[in-house]
């Protein structure tokens, strides 16, 4: 198993370092100049041109400045946004608990919602209940998330009033940043209307979440179905039947631990999509979080902003696509077994 | 009447037309495969059909509703847009934009992943490993990113989509290939083949390749129908189709003033997506479970 470790993370620093080197041709490759590129500074004086020059190396090789971009931007120096002049790191972090929040809501929704349905279809014998759950999915499936983004809140926030439809919060509560996710903080924080303020917060999320949740909801139910499907032939559940044990026994203790298997592979090889529906939805519903503050990086050539946000997400990407991976190997002891057997 | 046999033989139908009768038996995916030939039809032939050019702006007709409507008229059958274009007209011009872009960037990714899948896949240890490992990292950058990158390098544009949409597909479409044929050379006929002298060119020609199309079928509609809305929501955020086009997703993003006076400015666009999308998963779906007793 260590060996193992050892292979995945050094597929994680080699994946990251490709990563920085796409970036480093990229920022090279902006139609502005390269200063402004590396450090968002618009009309740097002589001494700070002279500082950026010696940091980012300018006037060596290329491979000298790749390394000198690699050292400025793993120790945190991700420049100035150009059009807030704030450091990008300090936004950066301001910005994604937002995300990770948003992105945590709606993985829960798909899990606790998408599991059970799953299990339901592959029990069913009712050609019309699969047939029907099976569209359902399809149809979730192919739905571009920016039109059902408009449409529900069309639907529930402007017709029928319910939910907000823009932000996380109502701008009159005022809340402390503690842990940066909002649910966690109102409930956090002292004041008396820390109560409202959470529901408030509550509500805020539902439309979102619930759209950006469609598309990883589809996925589970369709592999748990898939999975359990296959899982209910084998002949540990016949024995398990023929013990006398209850189907709900059968279901929960010998066949979702299996099936779950493959749904954590499809969560892992979903992360870039899910990603790429994040930001949308994020700017549809004007959610603080990293996509809408990227998207507005691009509107504006914020350079490096641009640079910051891409680096981060997918440097996020590579490490939760890895470390799934690794929970799948420790989850299931057939990968482990070809695991050995390939050393 | 019945047929008469003459022959004690059965008919032993080939591998094709068995894979054909699986797939037919599914009305759902033949109902798909209709609706992606009309697909297809439309993006050729669309703009030739279309009542209006895309660009033609009726100012008698702001906001027309579609033609179901008590205030609709049939001349605008799916109703006009704040400009007073017709939508239907936009719709059959934007096919061959959303549709027929999609098609171009599916087909150039797959005969790039073909290429380096198929080498990396047939080579053992370090060199494999780096071809195949090099474009993870492309892999774990999402689409809407890469698109985002491209678009700060380049600047907006529908010509920018493809590549940034290219950029993004061509990745999976190794890592599907590679692994196929890995796969495949872990077989007993695979090493039979070899023992007859057959040497690596004719095994992976005649061997392989015939093993590892249903693979490459399956990713390819995968890949058609993430390309399409992948456009669409780069036409959305105005970062690929610029506005008086009438790709669909930037068509949504240009009805999206008037969503609450006129929301099927927004609605149409939309559910000419979903359509879309739908038929060609459909087909997907269905071949899929065509192949899947061969694949098992």
């Amino acid at each position: 198993m260590a060996r193992y470790l050892i292979r995945r993370l050094n597929l994680f620093l080699a994946t990251s370092l490709v990563l920085f080197l796409v970036m480093f041709i990229a920022t090279g490759k902006f139609p502005v100049e390269h200063t402004f590129a590396l450090t968002g500074l618009q009309s740097p004086t002589s001494q700070e041109l002279a500082q950026i020059e010696q940091d980012y190396q300018l006037d060596s090789s290329q491979a000298h400045q790749f390394f000198a971009y690699l050292q400025q931007r793993l120790s945190g120096n991700l420049g100035i946004s150009a059009t807030s002049q704030n450091p990008v790191i300090d936004e950066l972090t301001a910005v994604l608990p937002a995300s990770f929040e948003l992105g945590i809501v709606a993985g829960l929704i798909a899990l606790v919602l998408g599991l059970p349905l799953g299990v339901l279809a592959s029990l069913s014998k009712h050609k019309i209940t699969q047939h029907t759950i099976m569209a359902i999915t399809l149809t979730g499936y192919s739905i571009p998330v920016f039109w059902l983004g408009l449409s529900l809140s069309l639907w529930f926030g402007v017709q029928l009033g319910w939910l907000p439809i823009s932000g996380q919060i109502n701008l009159l509560y005022d809340i402390r940043p503690v842990t940066g996710f909002l649910l966690i903080d109102t409930l956090l924080s002292d004041s008396q209307y820390a109560t409202s303020a959470f529901i408030d917060a509550l509500l805020h999320i539902i439309l979102p979440a619930v759209t950006l949740a469609v598309l990883p909801f589809t996925v589970v139910v369709r592999i748990t179905r898939a999975a359990m499907i296959s899982i209910m032939e084998q002949t540990y559940i016949k024995a398990a039947e023929a013990r006398g044990l209850h189907t709900s026994v059968i279901v929960l203790r010998h066949a979702l631990p299996n099936a779950f298997i493959p749904v954590l592979k499809n969560l892992g090889l979903m992360l870039g999509a899910f990603a790429s529906y994040a930001m949308v939805v994020e700017v549809i519903f004007s959610w603080p979080g990293v996509g809408a503050w990227l998207v507005s990086g691009i509107y504006q050539r914020d350079y490096t902003v641009i640079q910051g946000g891409i680096l981060a997400v997918a440097l996020i990407i590579i490490f939760l696509s890895i470390l799934i991976e690794v929970i799948h190997t420790a989850m299931n002891p057939l990968s482990r077994k070809e695991l050995y057997a390939a050393n | 009447m019945p047929q008469i046999k003459i022959y004690q033989e059965d008919h032993i139908p080939s591998p094709m037309s068995r894979i054909w009768s699986a797939f037919t038996d599914n009305p759902f995916a033949f109902a798909g495969l209709w609706a992606v030939c009309c697909l297809l039809l439309l993006a050729l032939f669309g703009p030739l059909i279309a009542p209006y050019s895309a660009e033609h702006q009726d100012p008698l007709a702001l906001l027309l509703a579609p033609s179901w409507e008590p205030t609709g008229t049939v001349e605008h059958f799916l109703g006009t847009d704040d400009l007073g274009r017709d939508i239907f007209s936009r719709l059959l011009h934007g096919a061959h934009l959303t549709f027929g872009m999609a098609l171009a960037i599916v087909i150039t990714a797959l005969l790039l992943g073909f290429i380096i899948g198929s080498i990396s896949g047939m080579m053992k240890g370090l060199k494999s490993s780096i071809l195949s490992h090099l474009l993870d990292a492309l892999l774990s950058i999402p689409s809407l990113l890469m698109a985002i990158l491209v678009v700060a390098v380049t600047g907006p544009g529908l010509g920018n989509v493809f590549w940034a949409v290219g950029i993004a597909l061509t990745p999976q479409f190794v890592r599907a290939i590679h692994q196929a044929v890995h796969e495949e050379l872990q077989k007993e006929y695979v090493t039979a083949a070899k023992l007859d002298g057959a040497n690596s060119l004719q095994i992976f020609w005649y061997v392989i390749l015939p093993n590892i199309m249903d693979t490459m079928i399956i990713q390819t509609t995968l890949g058609i129908s993430a390309a399409i809305l992948d456009i669409a929501a780069l036409g959305f955020l105005n970062l690929g189709a610029q506005a008086p086009s009438p790709e669909w997703g930037a068509m949504v993003s240009q009805g999206l003033d008037n969503l609450l006076t006129a929301p099927w400015t927004v609605t149409i666009p939309g559910v000419a997506i979903l359509c879309s999308v739908l038929a060609i998963n459909l087909v997907g779906d269905g071949l899929r479970s065509a192949l899947s007793p061969i694949r098992s």
